[in-house]
């Protein structure tokens, strides 16, 4: 078993409050994802399974969304705004700065498993273009001192 | 000028706090709305004029008489928080700043078409806005500003927040239904599937914007006629080239030429060029519109998607390359269409490697009678507004910008970028 | 209420709720499509049926707009061609123009819509999408994804129609594409459907990739004989070869569905291992004889047995008029009264005592609003009944189940009751006991007693229920109070019970004469003894007919002098293979006819090869009744012969004449003595006297025998895919059953530490069979189920049917 009975506690938490339990699908797809690090073939079975619905709606259901991973990534995901109140404000060198700092692509995973890199559409902070997200905070408007700073608080 | 009031507690720290919410008047509204018949809110939010917030402008008063009176049938509120236009911030300014008037708004709202249920679909990006959402729930729970006897008035309302996971189609409003029955967030047919009609699980549901439960929350609070004295503000989301990119609170109707003073003007130095007067959906407007009014009818503006969309002002000085903003917004859809239906899915494909063609060097003479043609077979095509929505950007461009394109094409470079550079080099 | 409207000038009139689409086709004006298929909601994503309805601000889609009184619509307007004109192009941006080597060219809704509406020219200059292909979705199903149009019709028939949600859309967008989750091997028993409606060639058949264009096929009409449904096919022939089978039009039968086995499963017709002549055992060995030498054999042996010592088994292969002809030949010219096509039933099984088949039209299974399933594994016994069933739970009816292995089809039943194997029969008791408003007070079987309370409930609510009882009930321990409870409670409810037992054509020898004490129509015999003798001009035998169990003790002891096999294999049908060892040893003269030289036939004296049902003519009865027409898709192998042809040349050798021209007068005479007879009617088997039963071996009641320490209780059931005679030598059926197979619980596989997919050996008192391990829940702890079919691993070899419960051991390798 992938999933920890916390998790599945946590999903079956989540089933209890829509009138139908696939409204938590998205919800428990994230509980399982932080537990197990991806949604593995094995996590969408058991996800599937708990909530009694086909392993296929649960994986078509979860590459819709770009939130979720089906492989491990870096501890950290970075991503980074590039869209337009963030390309008028130079989300370019944010993403070169970036790139060259960590050694990856945007989509790549830095060798060490710290961080993974990737753009990202609007994310609804254009006052601060350009803009990106660490997990879960929001840092903008970045300078590439800035982008240097931030990425040391994440170990 | 009249009274801010949107935004007027947003940058209290506690304002998240029900206690300090309170204590300014919080929760108001609710209690008036609770006195009243749920009709007599209904019709009060309708003498408001307040209109839809989430882009559409729909009377908000309205869309909730179309829900069925019958207290047998279950009904549903659902508040799309899930703030994706490109541009648009001012729903997440709301959520982390005043959390409790969006959940006083859901009370009155749920209260006046008879929910006993109402859930919040949240941007899933939006980490702070949900923890800060999570606590004031919390504590409107504990102080029976929700639950099952709010106030003692015997009406129960429960509210659940659901988030999303990153799909900017989630805000469509049927797209969102499917979304929260957890599934993939492709739109419904639209009919029958009108959410006041058979919504979510199929049951009669509103769905509103934060931004607008906000305005009714104050709506409540201090009566329909003050709301329309105070020139029924509404929240502008600023961006791109301005001096003080942010959200400003302006009466509807406010010319586009003062909404980017409000965001502190142009850089020094630098001229206007365009913007997206209502995000990245609208047509792109050059500076002969600059005194347009923003209201909602800036639909009638003779450029064909103009409007006020969610108010998101992108601003574009004269450094911007028209067809690189072009380009980025057609990619954009791209990746946010839903592949449900085939103009969507292809043709934002086609024009995306029509337009990074001509980005890099590789246009050719045919390409702009071509792309006029890729947009003229989405208009009027799709399945739902998204793939509707990438048509303005280039009908708009073309008719104005059409020097660009052909310098791209003609030179394969950007004479803009190469201006940038020269005086940059002065 | 209708409303009245203008399509291109033409004013058509409709029912209200007509779609513009349905409306216009009713106005003879053809609107292209591709997302919209008639036996689902429409969708309206692909936009190719847009159309212009005036005061409209825009081009509306005609699949999902209803037709309003005096709407005025265009079909040719230039807007809605340019409109064709711009989806099509779209289409084609990234659809490969591969059509030379596709297997859906010259039947390709793309090219032909293409052909009709398109452009023209493209105006894409950029390069094609590019996907790795083809993708290998199993054992059946290609995909080539480059070529899907994301019509979404194979997805939303898994969720709609088969609610197996085999195939999904994966990703989003230009990105989309439509798989199995992590292109796995498709879950399907239906799969074939998605590909028939695929209307480009992204889903293809492994079976008929690149094996034919359709335009060098052509179709035959026939009935699909496998499981009983009787599904009306196609099958697509090239020269004298099936290519493929399609499914035929039937509303009241499979609609336009038809299940994988139905699909896939004609390869065993052109297999080389199909007999060609008829064969004579000559010392030890069976060698190659003419049907002269083979017949005068036959004859002889039969004319030399003493009086009711012939028998003949089986029928279920044969057409109605080859059984018809078969129970003529057997009650005159071989003069017997020991004929049966009921060879899986166990002595003494209560299923020998009703009739098989439903007493409800199929169609009618969508109408009900409860549906009490006790004992039958829909999908794997009876699939598209599955498609009615899932259409009456999609309209709100609730399903109670009562089977002692959870179905795969459990999301849709409400009321899932897994009782304990042998211990079924004290459920249906306490739920009818609970729908008297005695609900049970503790758990029975292994079912929750709540769960009990509330299916009775949704029982008691029902206007329209229907009960069906199945295989797993009826020739379970606790058979015979299962048919009793399930009885009553059918009964109590007003309804005549539908007994979903039986496979190919065994409702069609039923009803043709191949029963113990039956006349052809269903009648009993004695009172159709006299029209009988008039028609077959001779006087029949009197006493008591054995019934297919009695016919294998009767060899078994010794007192028959001929057992004649028709269209059947004991060997692997009967429930305890050993009743057949002894059977043979006991028979001196065993004549086998069939198709194959099976097991049985490997141990006959005589066999004689025999035509299967694409390569004949007649009609053929399903589980409801009804009779259907087939036409011969291909001439047979060699010299095998139709069964009718084969008994009629038996008959003449031993002096009887009982000749016909062709099945047509066969149908004919059968329609003399059967007025009620029509084809494509359904002609109920009249009930008939309760068998002669009274078995004296018949298992003692209930299977409340507790196992010995450490084995399990052996569950015996059924497969759709398995490998039988002709499933073995249809290659793909053979491969979605895969290996030989064992569901075991997974706290009595850990006991032995056995892991999923590992093989592992079952042993019983009587024998041991090798198989692979599937771990499950399916099934309550204490439990294994084997399913029957697999010739190669025999279940059959573990049981002793004078045992109401088989115990066996299960060890890993």
């Amino acid at each position: 078993m992938a999933l920890s009975e916390a998790a599945l506690t946590e999903i079956r938490r989540l089933m209890a409050q829509f009138p139908e339990r696939q409204s938590a699908l998205l919800g428990a797809l994230f509980v399982a994802q932080e537990q197990a690090g991806a949604l593995s073939p094995e996590v969408v079975a058991e996800v599937a399974q708990v909530m009694d619905l086909p392993a296929s709606e649960v994986a078509s259901v979860a590459s819709f969304y770009h939130l979720y991973r089906f492989r491990p990534e870096g501890r950290h995901l970075i991503q980074v705004c590039t869209n337009i109140s963030c390309l008028l404000n130079g989300c370019g060198r944010v993403l070169e700065h970036l790139t060259k700092r960590l050694g990856v692509e945007a989509g790549e995973t830095t060798p060490d498993g710290r961080f993974t890199l990737r753009t990202a559409e609007c994310l609804a902070a254009c006052e601060t273009a350009p803009v990106m997200m660490v997990g879960p905070d929001r840092h903008g408007p970045l300078t590439p001192e800035q982008i240097d700073q931030v990425l040391e608080k994440y170990g | 000028m009249a009274e801010s009031f949107l935004l007027k507690y947003v940058r209290e720290a506690d304002q998240g706090d029900l206690d300090a919410y309170v204590a300014r008047g919080g929760y108001e509204g609710l209690r008036r709305a609770l006195g009243m018949a749920p009709e007599q809110v209904i019709d009060e939010v309708e003498q408001s004029g307040l209109r839809g917030r989430g882009g559409a402008g729909f009377g908000t008063g309205r869309k909730w008489k179309f829900l069925p009176k019958d207290p047998a049938v279950t009904k549903y509120l659902v508040v799309n928080a899930d703030e994706g236009e490109p541009g648009t911030f001012k729903d997440r300014t709301l959520l982390e700043g005043d959390p409790h008037r969006l959940l006083e708004g859901i009370a009155i709202a749920s209260y006046a078409i008879g929910a006993h249920q109402a859930f919040i679909y949240l941007r899933r990006e939006f980490h702070r806005a949900r923890a800060v959402l999570e606590r004031a729930l919390a504590q409107a729970y504990a102080k029976r500003y929700l639950g099952q006897d709010v106030q003692g008035s015997g009406y129960g309302l429960e509210v659940v927040v659901a988030t999303g996971a990153g799909a900017y189609i989630a805000g469509e409003e049927t797209a969102l239904l499917e979304s929260l029955e957890g599934r993939r967030a492709m739109p419904r047919l639209k009919p029958p599937f009108y959410p006041a009609v058979k919504g979510l699980y199929m049951q009669p549901t509103a769905l509103n914007n934060v931004e607008t439960l906000c305005h009714v929350a104050w709506i409540l609070a201090r009566g329909a006629a003050w709301y329309r004295e105070q020139g029924m503000p509404i929240l502008f989301s600023v961006s791109g080239h301005v001096q003080r990119p942010g959200v400003y609170e302006l009466p509807l109707g406010t010319p586009i030429r003062q909404v980017i003073e409000a965001a502190g003007g142009m850089r020094p130095g630098r001229a206007f060029k365009a913007c997206f007067p209502g995000g990245s959906s609208s047509a792109i407007l050059p500076p002969p519109y600059l005194d347009t009014p923003m209201d909602y009818d800036l639909t009638k503006v003779d450029v064909y998607g103009s409007m006020l969309g969610s108010a998101a002002v992108i601003v574009m000085d004269d450094t911007t390359c028209m067809v690189e903003v072009v380009a980025r917004t057609v990619e954009f859809y791209r990746e946010e269409s839903c592949g449900k239906c085939t103009p969507c899915r292809e043709g934002t494909v086609w024009m995306t490697q029509v337009l990074e063609r001509i980005l890099h060097g590789q246009g050719r003479a045919e390409d702009l009678e071509l792309l006029n043609g890729i947009a003229k077979g989405m208009t009027g095509t799709c399945f739902c507004p998204l793939g509707e929505s990438v048509p303005p950007a280039i009908y708009s461009t073309m008719r104005f910008f059409r020097q660009e394109y052909e310098h791209h094409i003609r030179t394969g470079s950007c004479d803009v970028k190469a201006a940038v550079h020269a005086g940059a080099a002065r | 209420m209708t409303v009245t409207l203008t399509i291109d000038g033409r004013t058509v009139t409709v029912p209200k709720g007509t779609t513009l689409w349905h409306a216009a086709k009713a106005a003879g004006v053809d609107i292209p499509i591709f997302c919209y298929h008639d036996r689902m909601p429409p969708l309206g994503a692909c936009r190719m049926c847009l159309v212009q309805v005036e005061k409209a601000p825009k081009l509306v889609t005609s699949c999902t707009l209803e037709a309003a009184e005096s709407m005025v619509v265009h079909t040719t307007a230039p807007e809605v061609k340019a409109a064709q004109e711009g989806i099509l192009e779209y289409l084609l941006i990234n659809h490969p123009l591969d059509c030379p080597i596709c297997d859906k060219g010259g039947e390709c809704p793309l090219q032909d819509q293409t052909f009709r509406y398109g452009p023209g020219r493209s105006r894409y200059v950029e390069v094609k999408r590019d996907f790795a292909k083809p993708v290998s979705l199993g054992r059946v199903l290609v995909l080539d994804r480059e070529r899907c149009i994301l019509c979404w019709r194979c997805v939303r028939f898994g969720e709609i129609i088969a609610g197996d949600d085999a195939l999904k859309g994966f990703e989003r967008g230009f990105q989309t594409e439509v798989n199995t989750p992590f292109t796995m091997p498709v879950e399907s028993k239906f799969i074939g459907n998605t590909i028939a409606i695929c209307p480009v060639g992204a889903l293809t058949a492994r079976t008929y990739r690149f094996v034919a264009r359709p335009w060098d096929n052509h179709r035959v009409s026939s009935v699909c004989t496998h499981c009983g449904v009787g599904c009306a096919v196609y099958f697509d022939v090239r020269g004298n070869a099936i290519m493929r089978t399609q499914a035929r039009e039937s509303p009241d039968v499979n609609d336009v569905w038809l299940c994988d086995l139905g699909f896939f499963g004609h390869g065993y017709v052109a297999h080389p291992d199909r007999l060609t002549q008829p064969l004579i055992r000559r010392e030890g060995g069976l060698t190659p004889a003419s049907w002269d030498e083979a017949l005068d054999l036959v004859a002889r042996k039969i004319a030399a047995a003493r009086p009711g010592r012939t028998a003949l088994l089986g029928g279920a292969r044969m057409t109605n008029e080859d059984a018809y002809v078969a129970a003529r030949v057997f009650r005159t010219a071989v003069s017997t009264t020991h004929l049966d096509c009921r060879l899986d039933a166990r002595p003494g099984s209560p299923s020998l005592d009703v009739p098989w088949g439903m007493t409800t039209p199929i169609a009618d299974l969508a109408t009900r609003d409860a549906v009490v399933l006790v004992g039958c594994d829909l999908t794997e016994e009876y699939p598209v009944l599955w498609l009615r069933l899932k259409q009456a739970v999609d309209r709100g009816a609730s399903v109670i189940a009562l089977t002692p292995k959870a179905l795969e089809i459990g999301r849709a039943v409400a009321h899932h009751l897994v009782y304990r194997h042998g211990e079924g029969a004290a459920v249906v008791a306490a739920l009818a006991e609970a729908r008297a408003g005695r609900p049970p007070g503790a758990d029975v079987a292994g079912v929750a007693h709540g769960r009990i309370a509330l299916a009775a409930q949704a029982l008691g609510k029902a206007s329209r229920p229907l009960v069906m009882i199945g295989k797993a009930a009826l020739e379970g321990p606790d058979g015979a109070a299962m048919l009793e409870q399930v009885g009553a409670l059918s009964e109590a409810l007003g309804l005549p019970l539908s007994v979903l037992r039986g496979r190919g054509n065994v409702f069609g020898a039923a009803f043709a004469g191949l029963l113990p004490d039956t006349a052809p129509g269903g009648r009993p015999l004695e009172e159709m003894r006299a029209d009988l003798e008039r028609v077959w001009g001779e006087a029949l035998p009197s006493g008591r007919g054995m019934s297919a169990p009695e016919i294998v003790e009767a060899a078994a002891a010794g007192d028959l002098d001929v057992l004649y096999v028709a269209g059947a294999d004991p060997a692997t049908d009967l429930p305890d293979r050993s009743r057949w060892t002894a059977a043979r040893r006991g028979a001196p003269f065993v004549v086998v006819q069939d198709a194959f030289l099976t097991e049985t036939a490997q141990g006959a004296d005589v066999v004689l090869p025999a035509l299967v049902i694409p390569e004949k003519d007649g009609t053929v009865s399903n589980i409801e009744g009804r009779v259907q027409a087939i036409e011969a898709a291909v001439a047979g192998p060699g010299e095998a012969r139709a069964d009718w042809q084969i008994m009629s040349a038996l008959a003449r050798r031993m002096g009887k004449m009982v000749a016909y021209s062709g099945w047509a007068e066969i149908a004919d005479e059968m329609r003399s003595l059967i007025p009620e007879l029509r084809t494509e009617a359904i002609v109920p088997l009249a009930p008939r006297a309760a068998a002669p039963a009274a078995d004296a071996r018949r298992p003692a009641g209930a299977g409340t025998v507790r196992p010995p320490d450490g084995s399990l209780t052996l569950i015996v059931g059924e497969a759709l895919f398995d490998r039988g005679a002709m499933s073995a030598r249809s290659g793909a059926i053979a491969d979605l059953a895969g290996e030989p197979w064992a569901l075991l619980h997974p706290e009595d596989a850990a006991r032995v530490a056995v892991a999923d997919g590992e093989p592992v050996v079952l042993t019983s008192r009587r024998g041991s069979v090798a198989l692979r391990a599937r771990l499950s829940t399916a099934i309550l702890p204490g439990q294994v189920f084997v399913p029957r079919g697999y010739d190669a691993a025999p279940v059959s070899a573990l049981v002793d049917a004078a045992e109401a419960v088989t115990h066996v051991r299960v060890a890993g390798l």
